[in-house]
């Protein structure tokens, strides 16, 4: 408190006051004022410290009197924290106030908020999150095809294929070839089948991966054909099958019952370009899993080909060369290449695809909009929602006019009041946020755990990271802000002079109408949003029922299925293979509960299919391409499929007897068109040449053996055809079971079988066809499933929405209700008024939904079946529905309004 | 935006009215807002003083170093003729809206 000795020398106002006697005049302030307290009854400990709640920012206040009321830079930013610091305050006292209003408010907003955020996480794991490789950045796959009338019909490449490609291309700088077959580990501990990879030199290259324990294979190891039966196996087969030994390199196992070396153990995570391989062969041992001269064949096509993309060049300038390659090649080989090509796909997008090949459409981009029409509805929800709480905000400020009204001529300016609104709802936005982050977890770990297999790439792990907190922050926000704007604008409008003049008429309604107006807009809005995505829903639910619907060919209730695979050492010759499967079958129809049982190569919706070209009798120049499958003669009955014409497969279709075979409906419409397919001959192979040819002797009602979806009559989908086991015998089998009773319950019974005829031979996909069946449809009904779920929640806040306009009104209207009750009206006449006002919304919201269904419906295209973007049939009844929750939240205030006792209402003004 | 825009214009005659009969101190003139105009000061106590600066620059109070009637040192605002003036005038005007903000605020209390 020491005087500054020139304070009296300096103009009166220069220095406003000395910084010493501010502190002193506020603190005798807070002295006097901490007595006062104490003598009201507060403890003196506590005195001090609740005067100085009580006045307020003592530092801030110190400075601004120093500066003689101007803030400074710093200031004013402590200023505007301070500020913001009391409208946060402000807006959690009005919370508290209105707990309801409140809860409704953050609930809304944290439901909209917890599925997007659990969307999100998805798309993210699923667009965004890095693959599971090194580096991904320049990688591609490269997938030959085969083009029938225009459409990419047959992957994979051959291995002459493959290595001119290598050779050729300038834009790929390293390619290799992967093989995926299925491998058997015997020898140590019980016999299995594993996934695995026969790979190329440069592969691990490629990929940049190098082994963990060991090494990956040597130049020379892939050099040589059949010399360096050498293997290196995944992390997890390691610590499954080895318990992490590290010993395991250098020891020998058996992989198709031939000796390997194991050389090395690859890192944590990774299984391959496959995603779930644990066994990597040398391209050189390619001879064990798949018979030898494979490499030499142009026809054999079953090779996977990646490769890293050259500096600066890019995936279309590799397409460009490649397209090229491919014509020359066609040039050059037209028996094999003709029509041949090869697609490049950098290798997200290549997974995105490839892992969802299940019924629509197998492409990349598919799977994208899918995802991306998912994140679409969430973003529609969370304005729903946002319209839903800036009507409460809006209906709420208009109850709070008198506040506001208060609050300005007290002296509060219009932005001030603007910014208090605002500040609420983004502090409802946060709540919101922060319920819908718990939500969102919640929602995550149940979308993960009910994520059928197959509906999102292997790799994907959708997780609550950084960029989801970050989008879902932006789309809260960005709720918050749309919310709380109409009822700022509003608010701000607010004239003191309007407040006062209905004031004085004692009829609360300052700014009343136009502010109605706005709740009435978000009221359609909210409608029309709401209409919109049940269209969306309404329609992927149909498309599923479509594909349901879509009949198999074979009846799969009670239908077991599992596979065996025999190996070439123990069953070199055909004959092993045809007696095994001979004593297979007699053991399996002997076991209780079975009813009939089969073999084939391929089950529906098993994979497995195999695709060759034939030609027929009657066209002898147009190859056809099909699927053909080797049947035993029992497969008919067991599947319950039906026979169209002439005879099935029997047991004396064996070798030596003439070869016969069975077509599907679509092959006889396809290559024996009006003509009765019977006696006709089919010939193996492109060349027409061929010996013999084997005799149609019957024609089976088309078998949905790849997916529910493709039209089998189209041209770019190849038909069926069957031939005997018993003729053409396969080494991997099918065994199609029909038991009475619960199928999955046979499966034990069914291994035992296997168990006693061959004790090392793996019994592998087994389960209920119906299963499989099921699989097919997983990706459609989960998105079906998300949609129903985002669009159910937002029918239900345009219902609140409804509800609470109508409600308001119904409250506010309360004497113009009364009056025309005192005047003659009856009860059910302002029910219907209440009920009218309620539809007259709904029905502007219905038409505008429509039409935004109608124009949105465009974003499903190509992801239906079954059911156009513009069903009539949906929109017609999620507008009738719609209407109907419209209804329904008009029924409570209708019902209000008849209950309001006239004298009463008019007394109470 | 100067002082604590919600008691723009407001506080100031209040102030003005509460120091036209003696000058006080800023406590004293805190415990007269706060006792008669009730919650004025609710959300800051403290936004008196900007308001006590603010009305002394435009020499509508002026203020000195006294004692309080414990002997403490305190600084006294008195109302000066040009504050006399304005309080007259914008208590004409401040009566046509104070009554109806009362009459707004009785209505409120259902």
């Amino acid at each position: 408190m020491s005087p500054w000795p020139f304070r009296r020398a300096l103009p009166p106002g220069a220095v406003r006051s000395e910084a010493s006697e501010i502190r002193e005049e506020i603190e005798l302030y807070l002295e006097l004022r901490a007595e006062e307290l104490v003598r009201d009854g507060v403890p003196p400990e506590e005195a001090r410290r609740l005067a100085e709640e009580r006045f307020g920012d003592v530092a801030r206040i110190e400075a601004d009197l120093r500066r003689g009321g101007r803030p400074g830079g710093w200031e004013r930013g402590r200023r505007v924290m301070g500020a913001l610091g009391r409208d946060l305050a402000y807006a959690l006292r009005t919370f508290r106030r209105s707990p309801g209003f409140a809860a409704v408010a953050v609930l809304t907003l944290g439901v909209a908020a917890g599925g997007n955020t659990a969307i999100f996480s998805v798309v993210d794991a699923a667009l965004v999150q890095a693959l599971p490789f090194p580096r991904h950045d320049g990688l591609v796959v490269l997938e030959g095809y085969q083009n029938v009338n225009g459409e990419k019909a047959v992957r994979w490449a051959s291995a002459p294929e493959f290595r001119d490609w290598r050779e050729r291309s300038r834009t790929v700088s390293l390619m290799a070839a992967v093989g995926q077959p299925t491998l058997t580990l015997t020898g140590d501990g019980q016999a299995e089948r594993v996934d695995g990879e026969v790979v190329s030199e440069d592969y691990f290259k490629i990929l940049g991966v190098d082994a963990a324990v060991g090494r990956t294979f040597t130049d020379e190891e892939q050099a040589t054909p059949d010399a360096h039966p050498v293997a290196v196996i995944s992390w997890s087969l390691w610590q499954r099958r080895y318990a992490g030994d590290r010993s395991v390199v250098g020891r020998t196992i058996q992989v198709d019952e031939r000796p390997f070396t194991v050389v090395g153990v690859l890192p944590r995570g990774f299984r391959g370009v496959s995603l779930d391989a644990d066994v990597f062969l040398p391209m050189s041992m390619i001879s064990v899993p798949y018979g030898s001269g494979i490499l030499q064949s142009r026809s054999a096509r079953f090779l996977t080909v990646i490769g890293r993309l050259a500096d600066g060049a890019t995936p279309s300038a590799a397409q460009a060369e490649l397209d090229g390659i491919a014509r020359d090649l066609a040039a050059e080989y037209p028996d094999t290449h003709q029509g041949r090509g090869c697609l490049i796909q950098t290798f997200r997008d290549f997974y995105l695809g490839a892992t969802l090949g299940s019924s629509l459409g197998t492409s990349a981009s598919t799977t994208a909009r899918l995802l991306l029409v998912l994140l679409g509805a969430g973003a529609v929800l969370l304005l729903i929602a946002a319209a839903n709480v800036a009507n409460l905000l809006l209906v709420r400020a208009h109850a709070r006019t008198r506040e506001i009204v208060v609050r300005r001529a007290l002296g509060a300016e219009a932005g001030r009041v603007a910014r208090q609104l605002l500040t609420e709802s983004l502090v409802l936005a946060l709540l919101g946020g922060a319920v819908g982050l718990a939500l969102g977890a919640w929602g995550l770990s149940l979308l993960v755990r009910f994520t059928p297999d197959g509906v999102l790439p292997a790799y994907t792990t959708p997780s609550l990271n950084p960029r989801v907190f970050a989008y879902s922050l932006a789309v809260l926000a960005a709720a918050g802000v749309l919310a709380g704007l109409a009822p700022a604008v509003a608010g701000a409008r607010v004239q003191i002079a309007d407040g006062l003049r209905d004031g004085g008429r004692g009829q609360v309604s300052g700014g009343g109408p136009r502010r109605l107006w706005g709740a009435h807009v978000f009221v359609v809005l909210q409608v029309a949003l709401a209409l919109a995505l049940l269209a969306g829903a309404g329609l992927m639910v149909r498309s599923v029922r479509a594909q349901i619907a879509v009949d198999p060919g074979v009846d799969l209730h009670g239908l077991v299925a599992f596979r065996v695979s025999l190996p070439r050492t123990r069953y070199p010759s055909d004959r092993d293979i045809t007696s095994f499967s001979r004593e297979l079958l007699r053991r399996v129809r002997e076991t209780p509960g079975v009813r009939a049982a089969s073999l084939s190569s391929s089950l529906p919706f098993r994979g497995g299919n195999t695709g060759t070209f034939v030609h027929t009798d009657r066209d002898l120049g147009t190859p056809v391409r099909v699927w053909y499958h080797l049947v035993s003669p029992a497969t008919l009955q067991t599947l319950g499929a039906r026979l169209r014409s002439g005879r099935f497969l029997d047991p004396g279709d064996a070798s030596g007897a003439p070869v016969v075979t069975v077509i599907s409906e679509a092959m006889a419409k396809r290559a024996f068109p009006g003509e009765n397919p019977l006696g006709h001959k089919i010939y193996l192979g492109r060349d027409s040449t061929t010996s013999n040819g084997a005799e149609v002797v019957g024609v089976l009602d088309d078998v949905r053996y790849r997916n529910l979806t493709e039209d089998l009559m189209a041209a770019a989908n190849s038909p069926d055809v069957y031939f005997s086991l018993l003729q053409i015998p396969a080494r991997t089998l099918e065994v199609a079971v029909r038991v009475s009773g619960d199928p999955a319950a046979a499966i034990p019974s069914l291994r035992k079988v296997v168990a006693a005829l061959d004790p090392s031979l793996p019994v592998y996909q087994a389960n209920p066809l119906v299963d499989d069946w099921r699989a097919q449809t997983a990706r459609p009904r989960f998105a079906a499933f998300l949609m129903a779920v985002f669009s159910a929640l937002a029918a239900v806040l345009a219902c609140v929405g409804i509800y609470g306009v109508l409600a308001f009104s119904v409250g506010r209207r309360g004497r113009e209700i009364a009056v025309r009750r005192a005047v003659g009206a009856s009860a059910s006449d302002v029910a219907r008024d209440v009920v009218g006002d309620g539809l007259r919304l709904a029905l502007a919201g219905l038409v505008l939904g429509v039409l935004l269904a109608l124009a949105g419906g465009r974003v499903l295209r190509g992801l239906l079946f079954g059911v156009g973007t513009t069903d009539p049939v949906t929109l017609a009844s999620v507008a009738g529905l719609m209407a109907a929750v419209a209804v329904a939240a008009a029924v409570v205030p209708a019902w209000r309004a008849t209950r309001r006792d006239p004298a009463e209402a008019l007394n109470t003004e | 935006m100067s002082g604590s825009d919600l008691f723009t214009g407001t506080l100031d005659i209040l102030i003005l009215r509460t120091v036209s009969a003696s000058p006080l101190h800023g406590y004293a003139i805190g415990k007269a807002l706060r006792d008669g105009s009730e919650g004025v000061l609710s959300v800051e106590e403290g936004a008196l003083y900007p308001a006590l600066h603010r009305l002394e620059r435009k020499g509508l109070l002026e203020a000195e170093w006294g004692r309080t009637e414990t002997g403490r040192r305190a600084r006294f605002y008195r109302i000066t003729a040009a504050g006399v003036a304005h309080l007259d005038a914008e208590a004409t005007r401040w009566a046509q809206y104070s009554g109806a903000v009362a009459a707004i605020l009785g209505r409120t209390s259902r």
